[in-house]
């Protein structure tokens, strides 16, 4: 009887070390590794701005999905607003959905919701409670974005052009991406760095 | 009667300038201290970061918009204090906009009592920069790497430094310095 207690005890232990140890192998400001390309990303549900539940599936456009970490408070992806707004425009009409996430903890669906007003932001934006999707697709900045098709294969990761001032910007490569997809054509660099603020993470 | 009537404004000329004095003295001062950032291309970075030195060189890449960047700086600048003395050399490369090098980098930079030198990625695409510095690293600030003499990467951390493993990572590559002395 004293032997089965102490293996309970043991085994007890053995589980809350495990979970303490699970907790702590991730460390401050470190995130998970990005979504590979050719990966499938699968289904998930977020709220909106309005807090009604959303799925990748119902918003999805039947040429493919661009999924963008942004922000409200972070320059960087404010200087994107009017870009974004414009993929928006140009692309929901070839049949391909920009949906926008927010992950940021200390940003609420209410702070979320008056920013896209402000900026004409007209695609849906999802809350993002505790990162859960930031850290499965690996996102790590807003602006970042991730071109995926209609059956969420991911076909492009990365940022939206080279530049954070529009008067300097050389390469659309998420532009590229999705012309070349709609296209049929390869997609040539399926990854570019993504440079902006730290998602700020729960 | 006369006499009383000028002392007036004389005293109140002296007044003026005592109050004056410590104001100016204090612009004077501001001025001196500001901090000056360097714009560095990617090129240039290459040859900060690949260069043989005779000193190990700690580079934070950070910039004004980003928080845990911010957050860290003053545990930055006390490492800095503490380690230059002791053969360390530190550098700061921002990653804000061109724009904010004369504005609220330096700003920010001085209020931090930051005196190590100060640069801001001049790059329009910064992806090669980042490349070139970790091709893991994904570009999210802040980013700390410490290299010793070589130019080779003892120790890296991609988000807020963790104080006591980047002291420790420190002491190590300045001990290594002193005992080979």
């Amino acid at each position: 009887m004293k032997t089965r207690n102490l293996s309970i005890l043991l085994a007890s232990l053995f589980v809350i070390a495990g979970a303490v140890f699970a907790a702590g192998a991730r460390a401050e400001g470190e995130v998970p590794a990005p979504a590979a390309i050719g990966s499938t990303i699968e289904d998930f549900t977020l709220p909106d701005v309005d807090n009604k539940d959303r799925s990748l599936k119902s918003l999805a456009g039947k040429n493919g999905t661009v999924l963008i970490f942004i922000a409200v408070q972070c320059p960087v992806s404010n200087a994107y607003n009017e870009r974004m707004a414009k993929l928006a425009e140009d692309y929901q009409a070839k049949g391909i959905a920009i949906i926008g996430i927010n992950s940021n903890v200390a940003e609420d669906a209410a702070a979320v919701k008056a920013h896209a007003a402000e900026h004409k932001l007209a695609f849906p934006i999802l809350k993002d409670p505790g990162n859960k999707i930031a850290d499965r697709l690996g996102a790590s900045v807003t602006p970042e974005a991730y071109f995926i098709d209609p059956n969420n294969k991911l076909l492009y990761h990365g940022r939206i052009d080279n530049a954070r001032n529009p008067a300097q910007i050389e390469t659309s490569d998420l532009r590229n991406a999705l012309d070349a997809a709609l296209g049929g054509k390869t997609i040539e660099k399926t990854e570019a760095k993504a440079f902006g603020c730290t998602i700020k993470r729960a | 009667m006369r006499f009383t009537k000028a002392i007036v404004p004389i005293t109140l000329c002296i007044l003026l300038m005592t109050l004056a004095a410590p104001a100016q003295k204090y612009k004077a001062r501001a001025a001196k201290q500001r901090a000056v950032v360097s714009p560095i291309d990617t090129e240039a970075l290459k040859g900060l970061l690949t260069q043989q030195r005779e000193r190990p060189l700690l580079v934070n890449f950070w910039a004004t918009f980003c928080d845990p960047c911010r957050d860290e700086f003053p545990d930055l600048v006390k490492i800095d204090k503490d380690y230059r003395p002791r053969s360390l050399d530190f550098v700061t490369v921002s990653l804000d906009d061109m724009t904010d090098i004369k504005t609220t980098v330096p700003q920010f930079l001085d209020a931090m009592k930051a005196t190590m030198p100060a640069y801001l990625l001049n790059a329009s695409d910064p992806e090669p920069a980042i490349n070139l510095v970790d091709k893991r690293w994904q570009g999210d600030l802040p980013a700390t790497f410490l290299y010793n003499e070589k130019g080779e990467v003892v120790y890296k951390h991609i988000g807020r430094v963790n104080t006591a493993e980047l002291r420790a990572a420190i002491e190590k590559v300045v001990s290594k310095k002193g005992e080979g002395q």
